[in-house]
């Protein structure tokens, strides 16, 4: 069946639509120009008075850690959920197991942040780090569990059949073949998760105490009461990192065939 | 005996995720709900005591403007974006498997971004000095005064440009499943393109549809950042005026009150298709893979 | 000869299901057994019984003597061809091949020995490095045998293992498991749904059906003297006729009345009385068909017929013809070209006579079984049935 021109059109409009705001933001970050309304010149100003600003550096610091530390531990939890969901499919348990891990994934950044918020407030417990890693690894932990569920529900079990029926007892015929397997979809769960903590605002902006800031957070204060071509900046910067990254994965995925 | 052996590695396995969840989601709902039965403390704060006043407080005039300017402004989205994604899916879906990747990569590459980023990147876009403003200043559509920052268009606008890949990633994988032959099929029955594509492959990927509607409509309506950076005071939503009530009337009753009622109206459309799926017998129309 | 693997009554359901239902088997030492039937009768399960897969709700499972019931897969003496193979793709070949090995802890030298000469066997020394997502169905299948047959198990199983491959392929490698067999003489347990493959290779074969055992024996046994409708109708063509006895002879030969033709005689090897209901299986292949009067002789069966339907299949034809109220299919070989013989057409009147040694008459029929015979329908929308019963 011929394709159409109208989709064709669409999907030229939606790419288009979505990288026109990029673009423009990348050059602007090279703009000498304080409104970027004109262009006025070429420079590297704006990129050099962000690696002199100390409050950036650190909110990079508390963003790496936080997200470093909660793709740890909702990798952990991550994926014993997939495990259990599907190895017990169909329980009344894992439905309601099931329920309870879709629900981030769902509902919208703010009823998570506030009922947190809620939560930390009524405990007593004060804000910082702390609780902002604790909300994230609540909503990573879903991710994860949906990424490594479905590369279990795409796994061939027969294999641990196989490798049983030649003599390898439960442990051996996870390490040798299970985990080898499965490792593609860990490390994209685990991706998934890390950019997700690092992009975080929302649920972060509601969890954070003061003195607790993360990359997002002093982009938005920055935004507020700051200075757009620094913004633009470090836009660019995070774009570059974040492609540097993917690429690097695909890459490898390529390279691990 | 192997049936109990079962079950007790069923829920070792499964207490993990099941303790976390229910520490960090059930209970601080609950909490939400709890607290909006509560008086404000004059200090900030929750007060002591039971009380009806803070919900019987959210039946004011400029509450229900609130709310129903969040309905509309999201449900627009979703039209929005499910008309730009439909066919755009429908493209990437019928290309070759090497533009599959490479568009899919593309439609993606813009999520990796910030977000604070995109939503702040379309706010210096549309600025009054802005590049779009002089494109249409230059080719008469606007005058030097019109501003199209800080009113419901811009929202509806960075909305559609949040939520469009999330819209387009589900049509794809529908119709990537879907048999075009049964189109080929309706055409060789007689019916014209638009009739085959009206008839045949819309409700070949309604699940995908379905998804895609809710995973627009339901983040549209708690969202709090595009209002408050691109929207202005006459785009208020939901979202926006639960972070006023937290953080600068520091009056968290009327918060989780506000905070409750976005909960329900989430919950609505979730709870309408549950029914639906229950009715029909057929598993799994927003869940795709449930197990 | 020694039983070498005993299945001894059992059991296994699954939710509602009875998938084998008190089945005993003995295999013998060295023997290749085949496992025929239907899907979903119950060949599949045992074979994973056998490897451990599955636990039995009720019975015990032998092997050379011992009782294996509750050993797990990997304790067992046993390995398993996969249908799907199942191949690691994340390893080479060699590493395959090698894995049962790896897991027993053998040194590095033995392992590479021991995994030559298995590359040796199967012809693929030169693909030892790849991966199996870059071989072909029949390389595939090799390297799953040598994967099992390295570990010296005692009992070979293999599950429908030709199933995904195509025809042309599926007749090489069916010669090729057979000589492997013959070559290194393992007991082979053999499922399949394809009464070729099981014909060919077996030594004997189980007919199942419905979690039961239908019939065990060698293959002429099963052909030729099928116990139930249900064997006389999966294994090749069969034509099913109701009757009563009406006296047996010298435990030699029984006559019979069959609705319709003349007294029918058959071969019989049992206890009848007269009066009993019997029904005689008589293969396509024994039914002799012409257009004169074949010559009366003692133990013939012959009856006029009128021609109905001619499908001609190039080193045979099969006639149904219309005897009585029967529709009766003929298979008949061309061994000779017969340059003046008119062909039998439609509505000719032929003559058809079997010899009474061909006949059988089973222990057991059923009804159901009739639908296995793919009996043409004479009109658009009629259901495919058995013969017509007057």
């Amino acid at each position: 069946m011929k394709k159409g021109r109208l989709p064709l059109a669409a999907t030229l409009l939606v790419l288009v639509f979505f990288y026109l705001p990029i673009i423009i933001l990348v050059v602007n970050s090279f703009n000498a120009a304080r409104f970027s309304s004109s262009w006025q010149g070429f420079t590297l100003e704006w990129y050099a008075k962000l690696f002199h600003s100390p409050e950036i550096w650190l909110s990079v610091r508390n963003t790496l850690v936080i997200a470093l530390g909660s793709t740890a531990v909702s990798l952990v939890l991550g994926t014993a959920a997939a495990f259990a969901l599907h190895r017990y499919a169909g329980s009344r348990l894992q439905q309601a197991h099931y329920t309870l891990i879709y629900t981030p994934l769902v509902v919208p950044e703010i009823l998570m942040g506030i009922s947190l918020l809620m939560a930390f407030v009524a405990a007593g417990t004060g804000l910082g780090l702390f609780t902002i890693f604790l909300a994230h690894v609540t909503f990573c932990v879903s991710y994860v569990a949906m990424v490594v569920l479905a590369r279990l529900q795409d796994f061939d079990f027969q294999l641990i059949e196989a490798a049983q029926d030649l003599g390898a007892s439960w442990w051996q015929s996870t390490r040798k073949v299970l985990l080898p397997l499965l490792l593609p979809g860990l490390a994209a769960g685990g991706l998934l998760a890390f950019t997700l903590s690092v992009d975080d605002f929302v649920i972060t902006f509601f969890v954070a105490g003061p003195g607790s800031t993360t990359l997002p957070l002093r982009i938005y204060s920055m935004i507020k009461y700051g200075n757009p071509p620094m913004i633009n900046a470090l836009s660019t910067l995070l774009l570059a990192v974040t492609l540097t990254a993917v690429i690097a994965s695909q890459r490898l995925a390529r390279l691990k065939r | 005996m192997k049936r109990n052996k079962r079950r007790l590695q069923e829920w070792l396995i499964s207490l993990p995720t099941l303790l976390w969840l229910s520490l960090f989601i059930v209970v601080p709902t609950v909490l939400v709900f709890a607290i909006a039965f509560r008086p404000a403390n004059p200090y900030g704060g929750i007060g002591a005591g039971w009380t009806l006043e803070t919900i019987r407080g959210l039946w004011t005039h400029g509450y229900l403007v609130i709310a129903w300017r969040t309905f509309w402004i999201s449900a627009v989205t979703t039209v929005l974006c499910i008309l730009l994604a439909v066919p755009t899916g429908y493209f990437i879906a019928r290309a070759s498997m090497k533009w599959q990747n490479r568009l899919l990569l593309l439609v993606i590459v813009p999520f990796w971004t910030s977000f604070l980023v995109r939503v702040f990147a379309w706010r210096s876009l549309l600025h009054p000095e802005g590049l779009i403003k002089q494109v249409l200043e230059g080719i008469g559509l606007a005058s030097p005064q019109a501003t199209l920052l800080y009113h419901p268009g811009a929202v509806v606008l960075v909305m559609v440009y949040t939520f469009l890949p999330f819209t387009i990633l589900p049509i794809y994988a529908a119709a990537e499943k879907f048999d075009f032959r049964l189109v080929e099929a309706a055409r060789d029955l007689g019916a014209r393109p638009f009739q085959a594509f009206r008839k045949v492959f819309l409700p070949g990927i309604r699940r995908g549809l379905l998804t895609a509607v809710l995973v627009v409509f339901i983040p549209a309506l708690g969202s709090y950042i595009i209002p408050d950076l691109v929207g202005g005071p006459a785009s208020e939503m939901l979202g926006n005026k639960i972070a006023q009530r937290v953080f600068v009337d520091r009056n968290l009753p009327y918060a989780a009150a506000l905070s409750a009622v976005l909960i329900l109206a989430v919950l609505a459309p979730l709870i309408a298709v549950l029914v639906l799926q229950r009715k029909k017998g057929k598993a799994d129309i927003i869940i795709g893979e449930a197990p | 000869m020694p039983e070498f693997l005993e299945f001894r009554g059992v059991s296994k359901r699954f939710g509602t299901i009875q998938a084998v239902g008190d089945v005993s088997l003995e295999i013998k030492k060295g023997e290749f057994f085949s496992l025929l039937g239907p899907s979903g009768c119950g060949k599949t399960t045992m074979l994973r019984i056998a490897a451990g897969f599955e636990e039995p709700d009720a019975g015990r499972v032998f092997l050379d003597g011992r009782d294996i019931t509750d050993l797990p897969p990997n304790k067992r003496k046993v390995n398993t061809i996969f249908q799907s193979y199942a191949l690691f793709p994340h390893m080479t070949v060699r590493d395959n091949i090698a894995f049962g090995l790896a897991i027993a802890k053998r040194t590095k030298r033995e392992i590479d020995a021991e995994v030559d000469k298995m590359l040796h066997l199967i012809q693929m020394a030169g693909q030892a490095d790849k991966k199996p997502d870059f071989l072909s169905g029949g390389q595939k299948q090799r390297v799953a045998v040598a994967r099992a047959l390295i570990n010296k198990p005692d009992v070979l199983l293999l599950d429908e293992p030709l199933a995904a491959l195509d025809l042309k392929l599926r007749q090489k490698m069916l010669i090729e498991l057979d000589l492997i067999h013959d070559e290194v003489g393992i007991t082979f347990l053999y499922v399949t749904h394809d009464q070729a493959e099981a014909m060919s290779l077996s030594d004997r074969i189980a007919v199942m059906d419905s979690g039961r055992i239908e019939q065990v024996g060698a293959p002429a046994e099963i052909y030729e003297s099928p116990r139930t409708s249900f064997v006389a109708a999966f294994i090749g063509d069969t034509n099913f006729l109701e009757g009563r006895v009406l006296e047996c002879q010298d435990h030699e030969y029984c006559r019979l009345a069959i609705a319709g033709l003349p007294e029918i005689l058959c071969f019989n090897d049992r206890q009848l009385q007269p009066g009993q209901t019997i029904y005689l299986s008589i293969r396509p292949e024994k039914v002799h068909i012409s257009r004169e009067r074949p010559e009366e002789k003692p133990q013939r069966n012959i009856m006029p017929a009128a021609v109905e339907d001619v499908i001609y299949l190039g080193s045979t034809t099969k006639y149904w013809v219309r005897v009585a109220g029967y529709r009766i299919q003929v298979l008949r070989q061309h061994s000779r070209y017969f340059l003046d013989e008119k062909p039998l057409r439609w509505k000719d009147d032929v003559w058809i006579w079997w010899h009474a040694d061909d006949g059988f008459m089973l222990d057991h029929f059923r009804k159901a079984d009739e639908s296995l015979l793919a009996v043409p329908p004479q009109k658009v929308g009629e259901p495919l049935n058995g013969p017509q019963e007057k």
